[in-house]
């Protein structure tokens, strides 16, 4: 029997089943998988097939090329004669929809042994022992139908119960990646994520997963572009899989199916759902994997969502730099750090000079226009470990981590000076900073208490200047 | 001969329980229960006795399997289990890559000596 999904059956079993059938009908059965190779033995010996087959195997290179050659070209059944004479009926198992293997059934005596009506009556035997077959074969395709569907059920029914926690989104796209895998045997399973104008590949599992990981097709690539053309999935065929970026030299075997699902949400397309497998899902499977890619893309539009939220929550709209809520919190983490491991930490205060007077004198729109370059500014002049936040007003507080007083110094002094130079609309602007180091009993109130008093210092001296905390 | 069999339950059931320990640490408890359901389904198919196989988010159980030689003392239990454990290791490979399921395949036959398998399908 094919080795697919739906058709996996003891053969010992089926055997015994199959020799039983035979005596109660007195017929012999035998029967052939889909490609025309051996399933059963013959339930029964026929002298002359015993003669050739030493009993109840079919060895005779003849009739096996025999039984190839006639079952290939079957319709649903006929009247066959082996080379050895021996009349017999043959079956296609199974449907359209679903073909199972082929049937043949022969008399227990020669067939140049029995009379036209013995004939008729032989011919009644065989169908009647055909449709027995064939019902059985398709109870044992329901059964195995219902299992795969209980184990289709049991793991979306885990998956709704983790949408519950959406913040865990990991889970959910290892789960789908996962559940696929194992229940559909599939290849490969991945799941893109949409960011901006490209899918990146968030899960991979199976072969070839490794060159997948973190992948990103441009939403202009010609075969992403078919794919949200749509809400069907999409069929692909492997030379159209190998035009996606991390998949040129990936290898399938034939007769694979390669399905991509569009992600839709409400709030339009969210990402794919990939899926490599030897066996086409039939009506209901292809319903199943549906739901498992609308579950996908739910967590997807639900996720996007949250991080969104969470990033609008700790930034500054204004300036993209952190908030002052979240730029605490962070002090408090570098703070720890800090004492932990024994490295210095400095801060820097950063306040604009005269800005109420230059909000006032060239208005709101100006004066967000020199907060938005100053963070420019600031942002250019620090390095990627370094925390920036605006702090409130025209005030902005940058952390460096693992930076001596000195270091901090030349940054702050690289921070004036740009500001100094730089040609704001209407007039020169300035700066004025204050500089503190982390001390040891140090909170983050404190520390940033005596920066403010450094940048205060850094007014009083005249502005457009730095001052280091001397304590 | 029934005694012999208890005892080659006993020695797949600690092969299993490695087997569940390793893969919960990389898929977690959903997805390995998932699989072993999905194995479980397969086998039975051929023999219906591997649904006497517990498992739970605890582990994993031989011990009504073993019992139910008692009814059916021919069970050929050497090539239930082997089957079990060749497609569930199939599946696994495809989950964690070969060179993981290779690495966990090595590490049991290290710690349950004379039990054999093989990662491929047969």
């Amino acid at each position: 029997m094919p080795t697919n999904l739906l058709l996996n059956i003891s053969v010992k079993y089926w055997q015994d089943f199959q020799d039983t059938l035979a005596k109660v009908m007195d017929a012999n059965i035998y029967i052939f998988d889909i490609n025309g190779g051996s399933f059963s033995q013959f339930s029964l010996p026929v002298e002359l097939c015993r003669e050739v087959n030493k009993g109840r195997v079919l060895r005779d290179e003849k009739c096996i090329s025999f039984y190839k050659s006639a079952l290939g070209s079957l319709e649903d059944k006929d009247m066959l004669t082996c080379p050895y004479g021996i009349k017999l009926c043959a079956y296609r198992l199974g449907s359209y929809a679903q073909k199972i293997g082929f049937l043949i059934v022969t008399p227990t005596r020669l067939i140049t042994q029995v009379g036209r009506e013995e004939e008729n009556i032989f011919v009644t035997k065989a169908h009647s022992i055909y449709q027995t077959i064939n019902e059985v074969f398709k109870a044992i395709l329901e059964k195995n139908l219902l299992g795969l569907r209980r184990l289709e059920l049991n793991s979306i029914y885990e998956i709704s119960r983790l949408m519950t926690s959406i913040v865990e989104l990991d889970k959910v796209l290892d789960l789908i990646a996962n559940s696929l895998i194992i229940i559909y045997k599939a290849d490969l399973c991945f799941v893109g994520l949409r960011e901006g104008d490209k899918i990146r590949i968030a899960q991979a599992k199976g072969e070839h997963s490794h060159l997948l990981t973190g992948t990103e097709w441009p939403l202009v690539q010609p075969l992403i572009e078919q794919v949200f053309s749509k809400v069907e999935p999409l069929s692909l065929s492997l030379e159209e899989l190998r035009t996606l970026p991390g998949l040129g030299g990936v290898e399938v075997t034939p007769g694979t199916e390669i399905i991509v699902y569009p992600l839709w949400s409400a709030l339009g397309a969210v990402g794919l759902l990939g899926i490599v497998a030897p066996v086409s899902p039939d009506d209901n499977g292809s319903k199943n994997l549906q739901i498992y890619a609308n579950f996908a893309a739910v967590a997807l539009a639900n996720a996007t969502f949250i991080r969104r939220l969470e990033r609008e929550a700790e930034t500054d709209f204004l300036t993209g730099f952190f908030n002052k809520r979240s730029l605490r919190n962070m002090l408090f983490t570098e703070l720890e750090r800090t004492m932990r491991y024994g490295t210095p930490l400095s801060i820097i205060f950063v306040d604009i000079d005269y800005f109420k007077a230059y909000n006032d004198t060239y208005g709101h729109v100006a004066g967000d226009v020199v907060l938005q370059k100053t963070a420019e500014i600031i942002k250019n002049s620090i390095r990627s470990v370094d925390i920036a936040g605006r702090y409130g007003g025209e005030e902005f507080v940058i952390i460096l981590p693992g930076t001596e007083k000195e270091g901090a110094a030349k940054v702050a002094e690289r921070i004036r000076k740009s500001i100094e130079t730089y040609p704001f609309p209407y007039r020169q602007v300035t700066a004025s900073l204050g500089i503190a180091l982390a001390k040891n009993n140090d909170s983050a109130d404190s520390l940033l208490e005596r920066a403010d008093q450094a940048l205060y210092q850094a007014k009083r001296q005249g502005k457009n200047r730095f001052y280091l905390d001397p304590s | 001969m029934s005694e012999f069999k208890k005892e080659r339950i006993e020695h797949y059931e600690t092969l299993l329980k490695e087997i569940w320990t390793a893969s919960a640490k990389y898929l977690g408890m959903v997805s390995v229960n998932l699989l072993i359901e999905r194995v479980v389904w397969e086998v039975s198919l051929e023999y219906k006795e591997i649904e006497l196989l517990q498992y739970d988010q605890n582990g994993i159980s031989c011990a009504r399997i073993a019992a139910g030689l008692e009814e059916n003392p021919d069970l050929p239990v050497q090539d239930m289990f082997k089957k079990f454990i060749t497609r569930y290791v199939a599946i696994l490979a495809k989950l964690l890559g070969h060179e993981r399921a290779e690495e966990i395949k090595n590490k049991l036959k290290e710690e349950v000596a004379g039990v054999s398998f093989s990662c491929r399908e047969e």
